[in-house]
């Protein structure tokens, strides 16, 4: 290891060259990086979506989702594969190995779909992918205003449709724009049956009609003289005009026209959503998605400019209106971090320059900053990491390590020189560096093999974190490269000329001059009163013990997103009609709280890609006055959610609960319910699935311990049942499809093609008069035409029935199942899951074929620590080795493993104080301490050893060494400490979930820190190795 | 003895350290593990399943604000009514299909087809081909002529050359009546005749019913007599009949939005001192408006007669946020 110092100060100019390239490239690399809001911890998936409109959900799994399914099976590095089928659509989500690439998954998919597209039969959708997105992706929204009146929510659709979609399409890294609201235009053929009847006409005949009435067709060329005419003929339908003309069928030469049986107008197609605004009505809105991997702020950029120049060729006073950006969010959570970084910077800096006393030394060390930072963002680059709330949180946090190195190895060669004036200043260098390379590649090393548990986190955990764990890792790493080959060379430049001054070691700077006339006598008196000093550790350890059972604990905090959605679900029986109505008595009491400016509100799913919502939910955006114009009282977002909630009171008959946009959009994508405990009974049939799960919910509410126990509300759509006799038809010779057809046409409607307008396509939609099916009297009445041409009603051929059916069938490995979901309060989930399953298999007797599976977080927990049982262990020993090599003396190694219990005292302290709870973060706190409380020590025990072998007492090493090291001891916890004050202080976006982090390692570092100076020394007599003759290298 | 100090002093460090990580990161585990499980999945106003609500109490101003009406329960008169299609005849017994008595050529013709006649007003003059004597055809009764097939120099020969004179002052409507509804129908009922568009319309008693069904059609056919003397109906329009079949005056009825199905059963919300409940009632007679209550309900209690839909979601409120998978 001394050998690198020599190369370092041999090839210097070489070593400068390659700093300088590692922070061009450094740079280069940042300016490539993603930049996202929040590290994204969506799951590799693929999803399959297919609209069928009008098919029941026992329909849509039968035909649809089942076929996909099967085919999906057996892919390679395929997890699980759920699927959802609800009325009209349906959703088979395949989920992959995290860390599959997306590209690839989707090729897998796309080939198997091509085989499950033959499995569906015709006309009842075609599977498609998607978009290529994660959770992460929506990131602008807007609706269309229309200033002027003038426009109907068709038109509007139509120019959102056909003009902006296909605009915003073109903007680089938009994958998908999805238009809700407003009405899909459509030509309607609204047939009345009593003219059918009158003209003696189907209405297949009608369809059919319109189909042989609505063509172009090509007929190659024709030569003349010596020019080459196309022949083309035209009959495709353009306007309505057009589809009025359409004979239907002709009688003595008498044109029966569509327009006589007929009412032909523009309307809007059935829809599944609605988009409303501000109590007043309807809007027309869209979502634009971005595409997998690409930089959310740069695409939103684009995605802005591009809106602007789209207002401007949009009719006059119709503009878009832009009401939610992640971009808004990005650049606040980046704001937070970076300003943190940059206030942590200049915090550190002026520490440098207190305790080193000049700017020389203090630019050596400070240089280890950028270098640090850009070494990682090299890393994060080849890591494929974007720049975010977590890893640029990480170097935030790693500010003050990053200069640790720096700080001993340059505290070293200043102190060197102010004790050898005289020397060769290179040599001192060298001496200097060569005293202290050792242990800080130790230290360094031992820092980052503490964070190695946060790399093995799975999960939406590890998603999150590990960027953390990555940058701090990288940064680290960097700022040892500094320290041992960029930071001799600098110093062996910067700081040589100081020397000419000639100060004596006796003319300190006066702050440490200070600290050390105070600190000598205390460390003293400990180590000549040992028993002192260890009823010091033993004290702080009891205060610990006794203040680590009142923290509370909490999940993660949430992320703060600063855009509130309020989310209403309504009785799943709910028509559309009645959702909207209700949805806008919510938007108009939100309307009367004053923080609040707006509201829009999506109900249902619009066009699919993004949201598979049904109806009766409906998520509120609230737009918000800025902050400072808020009610005095308020000024977090969940005061807000307070005051809102109080305001906005209850609704009867509709649940609402706060979420945010990316949360919600993720939890979505995630897998499952989100509770602890989640109980799946698999099965065939659904109504036994529904009173067994019932049954088993109360067998488990019976259970000690049991919380909030829910089964998943599968039924509850009311559904009128057709059952076509066949007897009946039988008699009069009519085929089960006739009948059938005309059910659909007539009360759902049938696409009879399509007309264009330029290359505008909307399309015929025939269907019957809104009187003759409306009610279910109305659909008994429909006429069905018999071969003898006799006309039969409906009810003389079916059976009608009302019955209440699923509103949605979720299947998973090819089986439909039914979720019991509970929580655990008070007890050990383990026990809990082992007595309900006890419980359940003497008390619910289950039909064949019918299974239950026991999931849920506990799970998750459960497998994390079986992989902690493994990976702590092997962590510990790797630490206990690395300090063991760089001691050679157990007895070393034990005294600075002592440093941790009292750092975990501290961190403990530290969020007592402020009122913290126990949680993600400042778990990863621990881990952050961890580290750096055993750097103190390794620094500290080193020298001791050092002024041993130079033949010093023990207790007199203890008290010199303890004094001489005070500086870089103090500077190291100093400088970490103070890095992360401005992580304590934030308030902006995202820093609720690094204050707890913060907070644990200030507090740590002031305990292991006193342990280090005070307890440490004293200590050390019992740990000492005792002298040999050791021969050096 | 210095190997073995070693070895306590190996063993405690272990120790501690093994204690100090497994609880730093037991605690991690188990809040990573919990990660996303925040805030909003704590049930705040979620009852347990089993424990439900049974009454929902609400404001004036809520009732507005969600447009839910209170109505009293009250006798009243359910009319059913079936709607059934046909078309417009001409009443057979005023139709006359006047033939010449005798072979010969046409002389004259006074009339053409839609005049108006009285009865014995000459329509043409033929010349007989026997007698070679010029008679008239007189009309048997006041009418219109509907058919006429008579040119001036035409030789008659058979009794294809005729005129129709019916009398358009009343009319028959044709009503086909599908099986299912045949033992609704009776004569007598008032059935109210509508063109298609609904533009005119009028009433009128069904005085005749087939007493077969037509083979082919598989349709009786009920007769309507109409007052045609506007001449609103043509013989061969398509009309739409609404026949009033049955009609019940009940004690108790409600509106029929507020009946509503909740846990399986047909229930009222009824108002109470605390608030709506629901109550199971059993159901007679309906139309499409109004419903009668056979049980469950007294005369003067106050329902909801719109909106129930509200409260019933109300109270299966509990049950809406159960696992809403994606």
């Amino acid at each position: 290891m001394k050998k690198i110092i020599d190369f370092v100060l041999r090839n210097r100019l070489l070593i400068i060259i390659l700093g300088v390239f590692v922070i061009a490239v450094g740079y280069f690399s940042y300016k490539q990086l993603p930049i996202d809001a929040f590290p994204d911890v969506s799951p590799t998936l693929v999803r399959v979506f297919t609209t069928t409109e009008g098919l029941a959900p026992e329909d849509v799994e039968k035909y649809i989702s089942f076929p996909i399914e099967v085919s999906m099976n057996g892919l390679p590095k395929l997890r699980l594969i759920r699927s959802v089928s609800n009325f009209g659509l349906s959703v088979v989500n395949i989920y992959f190995e995290d860390g599959t690439d997306i590209y690839f998954a989707r090729q897998l998919v796309n080939e198997r779909l091509q085989e499950a597209r033959k499995q569906i039969p015709k006309g009842f959708g075609d599977p498609q992918m998607g978009p290529i997105s994660s959770g992460m992706g929506l990131v602008f929204f807007y609706y269309l205003e229309d200033d002027t009146g003038k426009y109907s929510l068709e038109e509007l659709r139509t120019i959102q449709d056909w003009l902006i979609k296909f605009q915003l399409q073109t903007v680089p890294g938009v994958t998908e724009v999805l238009g809700i609201g407003g009405w899909k235009k459509q030509f309607h053929v609204i047939v009345d049956p009593n003219a059918l009847l009158r003209y003696n006409v189907t209405v297949n005949d009608i369809v059919n009609k319109i189909r042989d009435n609505n063509l172009n067709v090509g007929a190659s060329y024709i030569e003349k003289d010596a020019e080459e005419f196309l022949v083309r003929s035209i009959g495709l339908a353009t306007k309505l005009e057009d589809l009025k003309n359409i004979i239907i069928k002709s009688k003595d030469g008498i044109p029966v026209y569509l327009s006589q049986l007929a009412d032909i107008k523009i309307g809007g197609a059935i829809r599944r959503g609605v988009e409303t605004h501000n109590g007043i009505g309807e809007v027309v809105a869209g979502m634009v998605i971005k595409l997998f991997g690409t930089n959310s702020s740069t695409v939103i950029g684009k995605v802005e400019k591009k809106v602007a120049q789209i207002n401007k060729i949009l009719p006059n006073g119709v503009k878009i209106v832009p009401y939610y950006e992640q971009k808004a969010l990005v650049e606040a959570a980046i704001k937070t971090v970076s300003d943190a970084l940059l206030q942590g910077i200049i915090l550190v800096i002026i520490i440098l320059i207190l305790f080193m006393g000049s700017l020389r030394p203090s630019i050596v060390v400070a240089l280890s900053i950028p270098f640090s930072i850009m070494f990682a963002f090299i890393g994060m680059q080849y890591f494929g990491i974007s720049v975010n709330l977590m890893s640029f949180g990480g170097l935030a946090i790693a500010i003050g390590m990053m200069v640790d190195a720096s700080v001993v190895l340059v505290e070293n060669v200043d102190r060197v020189k102010r004790e050898s004036p005289h020397e060769p200043f290179i040599h001192v260098v060298s001496r200097a560096s060569k005293e202290v390379v050792k242990p800080i590649i130790f230290a360094i090393i031992i820092i980052i093999t503490v964070f190695i548990p946060l790399f093995t986190l799975q999960g939406v955990g590890g998603k999150t974190f590990k960027p953390l764990a990555y940058t701090i890792t990288l940064a680290m790493l960097g700022s040892l490269v500094f320290a041992i080959l960029i930071a001799p060379v600098v110093s062996s430049f910067l700081m040589n000329n100081t020397s000419k001054k000639g100060k004596s070691k006796h003319q300190d700077i006066w702050i440490v001059r200070t600290l050390q006339k105070l600190y000598e006598p205390v460390v003293t008196y400990f180590v000549k009163r040992r028993a002192v000093a260890i009823g010091l550790a033993v004290g702080m350890l009891v205060i610990g013990a006794l203040i680590f059972p009142q923290l509370g604990s909490e999940y993660t905090p949430t992320l703060q997103e600063g855009t509130l959605v309020l989310r209403l679900q309504m009785a799943p029986s709910i028509s559309l009609t009645e959702s909207t109505r209700l949805t806008s008595i919510a938007e108009k009491r939100l309307m009367k709280i004053p923080e609040v400016t707006g509201v829009v509100t999506r109900i249902g799913r619009g066009e699919v890609g993004a949201d598979i919502d049904p109806i009766n939910s409906a998520e509120m955006y609230i737009l918000l006055k800025p902050k400072d114009k808020w009610r005095k009282g308020i000024t977090t977002q969940g005061d807000l959610e307070r005051i809102i909630r109080k305001d906005f009171g209850e609704m009867p008959g509709i649940l609402t609960n706060f979420t945010q946009p990316i949360e919600m959009t993720v939890d979505q994508l995630l897998e499952g319910v989100r509770a602890e405990l989640v109980i799946k009974l698999f099965g065939e049939d659904l109504d036994k699935l529904k009173s067994k799960a019932d049954e088993i919910a109360v067998v488990i509410r019976k259970i000690k311990g049991a919380a909030d126990i829910q089964v998943n509300q599968v039924s509850g759509k009311p559904q009128l049942k057709i059952v076509v006799n066949r007897h009946s038809i039988a008699r009069y010779g009519v085929n089960l499809e006739d009948v059938q057809k005309v059910i659909r046409t007539a009360v759902g409607g049938e696409v009879a093609g399509q007309i264009f307008e330029g290359i505008r396509r909307f399309d015929i939609l025939v269907r019957f008069k809104p009187d003759f099916r409306e009610t279910p009297e109305a659909i008994k009445k429909i006429l069905i035409e018999t071969p003898s041409g006799v006309k039969v009603p409906l009810s003389q051929l079916a059976t009608f029935e009302e019955i209440v059916g699923p509103r949605q069938i979720t299947r998973e490995q090819n089986q439909r199942f039914i979720t019991i979901q509970s929580n655990v309060i008070g007890r050990d989930i383990g026990s809990f899951v082992a007595e309900g399953q006890r419980a359940i298999d003497a008390q619910v007797k289950l039909p064949p074929g019918y299974f239950v599976t026991w999931g849920g977080q506990f799970r998750l927990q459960q497998e994390a620590n079986k992989r902690f049982a493994i990976v702590i262990p092997v962590t510990l020993l790797l630490v206990f080795l690395l300090l063991f090599f760089s001691f050679n003396s157990l007895k070393n190694s034990v005294l600075i493993l002592l440093n941790i219990p009292l750092a975990l005292v501290g961190g403990v302290v530290g969020l007592w104080l402020t009122g913290q709870n126990l949680s993600v973060p400042s778990s990863v706190g621990f881990i952050a301490l961890f580290g750096i409380a055993l750097e103190n020590g390794m620094v500290l025990l080193t020298y001791f050893n050092q002024l041993l072998r130079e033949g010093l007492s023990i207790d007199e090493a203890s008290i010199k060494g303890a004094k001489l090291r005070l500086r870089p001891v103090l500077m190291t916890a100093v400088t970490t400490a103070l890095g992360l004050i401005p992580l304590l202080i934030a308030t902006g976006t995202g820093s609720e979930v690094q204050r707890p982090l913060a907070t644990v390692v200030v507090g740590g570092l002031v305990t292991s820190t006193i342990l280090t100076l005070l307890v440490l020394p004293a200590l050390y007599k019992w740990f000492a190795i005792y002298v040999e003759k050791e021969i050096e290298e | 003895m210095k190997n073995k100090s070693n070895w306590i002093y190996f063993s405690i460090g272990l120790a501690i350290g093994v204690i100090a990580v497994y609880i730093i990161l037991s605690m991690a585990t188990t809040d990573l593990a919990k990660i996303k499980i925040s805030n909003k999945a704590k049930p705040k106003n979620k009852l347990q399943v089993g424990i439900h609500k049974e009454v929902v109490p609400l404001t004036d101003k809520e009732l507005k604000e969600f447009g839910i009406k209170v109505k009293e329960v009250g006798p009243g008169t359910i009319q059913l009514h079936s709607e059934l299609t046909g078309e417009i005849i001409p009443d057979p017994t005023k139709v006359a299909r006047i033939i010449p008595r005798f072979a010969g050529i046409v002389r004259e013709v006074r009339k053409n087809i839609g005049d108006h006649l009285e009865k014995g007003e000459v329509i043409a003059v033929i010349e007989s081909n026997e007698s070679l004597v010029r008679y008239e055809v007189k009309s048997s009764i006041a009418g219109t002529i509907i058919k006429i097939h008579l040119t001036p120099g035409e030789v008659i020969v058979d009794d294809k050359h005729s005129v129709t004179v019916a009398d358009l002052s009343s009319v028959w409507a044709n009503l086909s009546i599908y099986q299912k509804d045949l033992l609704k129908i009776k004569v007598g009922q008032v059935s109210i005749i509508s063109t298609i568009d609904g533009s005119r319309f009028s009433k009128s008693n069904i005085f005749y019913i087939s007493p077969i069904v037509d083979e082919q059609t598989r349709t009786a056919t009920a007769r309507v007599k109409l007052n045609n003397s506007s001449g609103i109906w043509k013989p061969g329009m398509f009309i739409t009949a609404k026949v009033a079949t049955t009609r019940k005056t009940v004690s108790m009825v409600v509106n029929k939005n507020a009946i509503q199905i909740f846990k399986g059963q047909t229930v009222v919300f009824v108002k109470d001192k605390k608030g709506f409940r629901p109550q199971p009632v059993s159901v007679g007679f309906q139309n499409n408006k109004s419903v009668e209550i056979l049980d469950g309900l007294h005369q003067g209690q106050n329902y909801i007669s719109e909106g129930a839909f509200t409260i019933k979601a109300e109270l299966l409120k509990e049950s809406l946020g159960g696992g809403q998978e994606n």
